[in-house]
């Protein structure tokens, strides 16, 4: 039909749409809606990580002033279905569990009652009048306490903590490790949690009259979010209704069934009045989910010039008490053990995942969930190049699968195409000038300062290549937008996303209106809203914005134009394919004179209607994962640590990358960087910490240390464009800044070190300090 | 037990009756309908519900409300003029400073009491006046970026 | 995250003050500058019957010049007595630790006497004042006493105020003239409490030899602790780097840190010798 448009506001970093209410504090977050009649809820959660709960004494809470009832799991029989993980993901073991606490609590913070008074105060007062009686049972705080027979199930319809076990060969990595050098490298890395600035929430209205219910609900997943909340509540979908505000971050935490939505909607259901619920921090930090709580084992085969032979992999998962559902507890393994080989030219594989549950809050999704595979092989990369005495970069480049061997199948499945992994790593080394850098490193001991440099090179799946899916065992629809001409000539783009700092108001309208020929502030892009938004299973998740929204709502774009441009035919007698739309008027190609106003045609379809069609032409498009999918880089970095103290400063920050063509150059320079701040503070200062009896220790931003501006250096980043392998040529970043930032300022510490062996983050002053102390210095 | 709470903010006179206990966030937020400033610790940490209180920045989750009685308070809100975005706002739109905007408010008003201290700091200087306030979308080089373009335009 | 319930006072004069102080001993808590008693409520971590909030007993804020030194009122906000150029002259140990403290809007409404009447092992203000040898004086409904710093911090969050008692002023005697001062921190971010921190303060005679040296440690304990016999070794001795060494380690020998889950006692107490040698070089005039 018709060709491209050029790109008019494609690649321009315009004016953010969101900006107007963002900056004015005209933002609508969900503690900002009030509905009349509103009631407040507030959680009582467990107090201990394990036991049973013997009594729940809510007398003296029920007659406090302003107190209209309290929601135990007693008042949710017949209300709200237990849960657990969907029956139909196999080899799982899938213990049944309560909305709210029933007779056992499995972590700090577990929810065991909804408290609804007139004010927040007082649903607080009233929470504190609550007692409960515990028979504390003996908890389950590690991966090697889960592995023990003699702790305690966690659940009386499971006999052991195991959740889920898997062992996969790729290839043939028993020849491949037969008498070939073997290096190894082991990482424990911290829990860590993801910390939105905004918590979690949602305000429930649920109308007596006519049972419908509206959820306005901080989530990334609108769509999900309602089908979960219609099975477990038996709410009839067409009577439910979910619709996000502004969000105020995620990360991923965001994308969950909470156990609080379901109950919150339960309770504007009895109650007859909405409820609101906003969580405080120290339910963020306790309650909400964690991440990156596992451990891992690497083996590297290679022969004596560097060449990665085989992996050997065996990652071990801790993901809390409860599933973060909808995810299955099998949900992380697959895709770790898919991406573990990176840009690598590495044909077997050895792998084994196990998966356990503890006393602790869930394993949540959270920004680029499967980062240990870069975490670990980069770090072991740069262990073999010290015991073969060889840079690390050199190894890198002996390794990492060229760009005239692609397209080429992972041992694990997906093609790669178009991975310039080699090529980033090569303008790294040289940004960052080596030899320079080696000179002034020596001169620098000398002195007695350490400074050491470190690389890192990925890729991630943003969306991945059309094969990628299938192999980490998924299956993901295609995203659908639609776009519909309004009866003044605008446009509205309808995306399936639910953007929370991304941009997408922004970056999809800019697509829209350079493909249709409109000013930018003719179109508008809705989001959020299940009554009109497109069905999709994830909503804003998994970096497939970019390629699959925008393309999504190219091609819904490029329909409408088409009907336009054949109604405008029909009106002036031309055809079609000679016609044009610019700035908002459908011209003969180059003959403004003989345009009729945009504005003129949607009247007339409006007022006439056209056979066949919806109102304003409307336009539903699905679109297809391109060929290509990857995004990746190579992050360098200079580090110096104190040798007196341990206290690690980063000194300089490299990034090279290849997304792909960028929609607006800000925007995505915004995502590298807060990826890379998450990153810095998993690698220094994160650390989501429990105790030996599963007591959590980070419930405060006293102890939990987020990075602040004086934590994160100014980051050089440079993009490199490979060839277009489709005509969409839009790649995800949001997640590989958070992927890369660990590895590389590892491997930076390690080199400021001469090669320590660093299997720990964060990597606290104390840590390094300790490590200085085992190199010698 | 209540207590008669009055102010000016945003150059308005406004007087609610209140609860000692409640804090002069949920103040702003709730008895004056002032929502642009945010809660994203009430512990004092994260800086979200930053405003300015007698002309010095203050972290309005650890004040009283009724502590600010008689005190002229600036709220993200009165930032604007004449509805339109102010110098500081509009240098942060043109340096695409913020993502999810939960933490902005803070930000806009521990900047604009930087600015009036220091009408040219460097950078380092915005660095360290920020590191107060917590973002975790945009690694803050955004912010510092605004923050020194408003000051080159004349915040 | 709200506020438990409490009966809000707001005193105009100190003796309406130290009335209610009286009145109420026992179940009551000072609002100064709500930085440390503000999100102990709202985390409902305290639970006081009665709040006083002195902010508005004008007679309490103000710096003045004291018998040499510098008498601060215990309303005095932190960033005013940042600003306070009879403080940078007279108690220049002060004036270094401020910065340290929080952030500007923290030090805007954050005071004085709030943090010394606080006691947080981990902060600057109280080290200060037991390294400057300050006198704290208290008022109550009976009349003032003065108390040596060296017998005001008691232990974690614990002074020998009594029940009914409010802190009024800070005195800080001066040290010899031309003397330097220093506060050097390891916190993990930037305006984080200290892990541990080290003040110090060095004065020279005339042949070049240390007169007087202060040298106190946060972090280290329950409360800030002040190196005596490090400071003895000090005394008369010549400013090198070797003696200095000397003096940290003997400082070791006088600091009993804890472990946390942020830090080791074992740690703390080996950064505390790193950090005291530094401080004592930057103090060196």
């Amino acid at each position: 039909m018709s060709a491209p448009a050029a790109a008019r506001f494609v690649g321009t970093s315009v004016r953010r749409v969101e900006d107007d209410r963002i900056l004015s504090g005209r933002g609508r977050y969900i503690d900002d809606i009030r509905l009349p009649r509103m009631l407040h809820g507030v959680f009582l959660r467990s107090s201990i990580p394990h036991g049973r709960l013997t009594g729940v004494d809510l007398d003296a809470a029920r007659g406090l002033d302003g107190v209209v009832a309290i929601i135990t799991a007693a008042e949710l029989e017949g209300v709200a279905h237990p849960l657990s993980t969907r029956p139909d993901v196999p080899d799982v073991a899938r213990p049944v569990f309560t909305v709210l606490a029933s007779d056992r609590v499995r972590h700090v913070g577990d929810p065991i009652a909804l408290i609804l008074a007139e004010t927040r105060h007082q649903a607080e007062d009233a929470r504190d009048a609550i007692v409960v009686d515990y028979e504390p049972l003996e908890t389950v705080a590690s991966i090697e306490q889960a592995e023990d027979p003699a702790r305690p199930s966690l659940f009386d319809d499971t006999d052991s903590n195991l959740l889920y076990t898997e062992a996969t060969d790729y290839g043939d990595p028993d020849g491949a490790f037969a008498g070939a050098r073997v290096v190894r490298a082991s990482f424990a890395p911290a829990r860590v949690a993801h910390v939105p600035m905004e918590c979690r929430g949602g305000v429930a209205d649920h109308h007596p009259g006519t049972g419908e219910l509206v959820y306005y609900a901080t989530t990334q997943s609108p769509h999900a979010l309602k089908l979960g909340l219609s099975g477990v509540l038996s709410q009839p979908a067409e009577k439910l209704r979910v619709i996000t505000p502004d969000v105020g971050g995620a990360f991923g935490q965001k994308a969950m069934l909470n156990r609080e939505d379901i109950v919150v909607c339960a309770a504007s259901k009895l109650a007859g009045r909405p409820v609101k619920w906003v969580e405080d921090r120290i339910e963020n930090m306790t309650a909400a989910t964690h991440a990156r709580s596992e451990t891992v084992e690497i083996a590297a085969a290679i022969d004596d010039d560097g060449a990665i032979l085989a992996l050997d992999v065996n990652l071990k998962i801790d993901v809390g008490a409860y599933p973060a559902l909808p995810f299955p507890p099998s949900f992380l393994g697959p895709i770790v053990r898919t991406m573990v080989t990176g840009p690598y030219r590495i044909e077997h594989l050895r792998w084994a995942n196990t998966v356990f549950q503890t006393n602790k809050a869930s394993y949540g999704t959270y920004r680029g969930p499967w980062a240990i595979e870069s975490l670990v092989r980069e770090v072991l990369i740069d262990r073999i190049a010290y015991e073969l005495g060889l840079d690390p970069v050199e190894v890198r480049r002996r390794n990492l699968v060229r760009m005239d061997e692609q397209p080429r199948k992972m041992a694990t499945g997906p093609t790669l195409e178009g991975v310039m992994a080699l090529e980033t790593l090569e303008r790294a080394s040289e940004l960052i000038d080596q030899d320079s850098f080696r000179r002034e490193q020596a001169d620098a001991r000398a002195q007695g300062k350490l400074l050491g440099l470190g690389f890192a090179t990925y890729i991630e799946p943003a969306p991945g290549p059309p094969d990628f899916m299938s192999s980490v065992g998924m299956q993901l629809p295609d995203e659908r937008a639609v776009a519909r001409l309004e009866i003044d000539g605008h446009l509205t783009v309808i995306t399936a996303q639910a953007p929370h700092g991304q941009s997408h108001e922004t970056t999809l309208a800019q697509v829209a209106a350079s493909e249709f020929g409109v000013p930018l502030e003719h179109v508008r892009v809705v989001h959020g809203d299940t009554q009109q938004t497109p069905f999709s299973i994830i909503g804003t998740g998994g970096s497939r914005a970019a390629t699959m929204a925008s393309g999504a709502a190219l091609h819904a774009t490029r329909a409408v134009k088409d009907k336009v441009l054949e109604m405008a035919g029909n009106m002036l007698e031309i055809s079609p394919g000679d016609l044009e739309i610019v700035d908002a008027v459908v011209m003969p190609k180059g003959d403004a004179e003989r345009g009729i106003p945009l504005a003129q045609i949607a009247m007339a379809a409006y007022f006439m209607g056209v056979e066949g069609e919806d109102d304003g032409l409307r336009s539903t498009a699905i679109y297809h994962q391109p060929p290509g999918g990857w995004s990746g880089g190579t992050h360098a970095c200079i580090v110096e640590v104190d040798p007196q103290t341990g206290v690690v400063e980063i000194k300089r920050y490299v990034v090279v990358e290849d997304c792909g063509e960028l929609i607006h150059p800000a925007i995505v320079e915004g995502q590298i960087r807060g990826g890379i701040a998450q990153g810095i503070g998993i690698a220094l200062l994160e650390n989501a910490l429990y105790d030996e009896e599963a007591n959590f220790l980070a419930g405060t931003f006293m102890d939990y240390l987020v990075p602040t501006s004086m934590e994160i250096p100014t980051i050089e980043i440079e993009h490199l464009h490979s060839e277009p392998l489709a005509e969409v040529n839009y790649r995800g970043v949001g997640e590989g800044g958070t992927i890369a930032a660990p590895p590389v300022i590892v491997n930076a510490v390690a080199d400021a070190l001469g090669g320590a062996s660093i299997g720990v983050v964060p990597m606290t002053p104390e840590y390094v300090l300790a490590l200085v102390d085992e190199a010698g210095i | 037990m209540s207590v008669q709470v009055s102010l000016t903010v945003n150059g308005v006179e406004r007087s609610a009756a209140v609860e000692e206990r409640r804090t002069l966030a949920d103040f702003l937020r709730e008895e004056l309908g002032l929502t642009g400033t945010h809660l994203g610790c009430e512990h004092g940490i994260c800086g979200s519900c930053t405003v300015i209180v007698d002309g010095v920045s203050a972290r309005s989750c650890l004040m009283l409300a009724v502590q600010a009685d008689g005190a002229e308070v600036t709220t993200i809100e009165g930032l604007l003029e004449g509805g339109e975005l102010g110098v500081l706002q509009q240098a942060c739109r043109d340096s695409h400073a913020f993502q999810c905007g939960y933490c902005t408010p803070g930000f806009l008003m521990t900047a604009t009491e930087l600015l009036s201290e220091n009408p040219n700091p460097t950078e380092s200087e915005v660095r360290e006046a920020i590191s107060g306030n917590l973002c975790r979308c945009t690694g803050y080089e955004s912010i510092v970026q605004a923050i020194l373009l408003a000051a080159e335009r004349g915040a | 995250m709200k506020p438990p319930a409490f009966r809000y006072l707001a005193p105009h004069t100190l003796e309406e003050a130290l009335a209610l102080r009286a009145e109420h001993a026992g179940d009551s808590a000072v609002l100064a500058g709500g930085q440390s008693l503000m999100p102990l409520l709202n985390l409902r971590m305290a639970f006081p019957g009665t709040l006083i909030d002195v902010g508005r007993v004008s007679e309490l804020a103000g710096i003045r010049e004291w018998d040499g030194g510098v008498a601060i009122g215990a309303m005095t906000r932190q960033r005013a007595a940042e600003r306070s150029k009879l403080i940078g002259e007279r108690a220049p140990l002060v004036a270094k630790a401020l910065p340290s403290i929080g952030h500007p809007a923290i030090r805007n409404r954050g005071t004085i006497g709030g943090s010394i009447a606080h006691a947080d092992p981990a902060a600057e203000l109280p080290a200060v004042a037991l390294a400057l040898d300050a006198e704290l004086v208290a008022a109550s409904s009976s009349g003032e006493r003065t108390i040596p710093a060296s017998d005001f911090f008691a232990g974690y969050l614990t002074t020998s105020l009594a029940p009914d008692e409010l802190l009024v002023e800070i005195r800080l005697p001066s040290l010899p003239d031309g003397h330097g001062s220093a506060f050097v921190e390891l916190a993990r971010r930037h305006g984080d409490f200290a892990l541990v921190g080290v003040g110090a303060a060095v004065a020279l005679d005339a042949a070049g030899a240390i007169a007087d040296a202060r040298l106190v440690f946060i972090g280290v304990g329950g409360a800030p602790v002040r190196a005596h016999e490090a400071e003895a070794l000090l005394r008369g001795a010549t400013p090198t780097d070797e003696v200095y060494a000397e003096a940290a380690e003997r400082a070791r020998d006088e600091i009993d840190p804890g472990s946390d889950s942020h830090a080791s006692g074992a740690y703390r107490r080996r950064i505390a010798g790193v950090l005291a040698q530094r401080a004592l070089r930057e103090a060196t005039p």
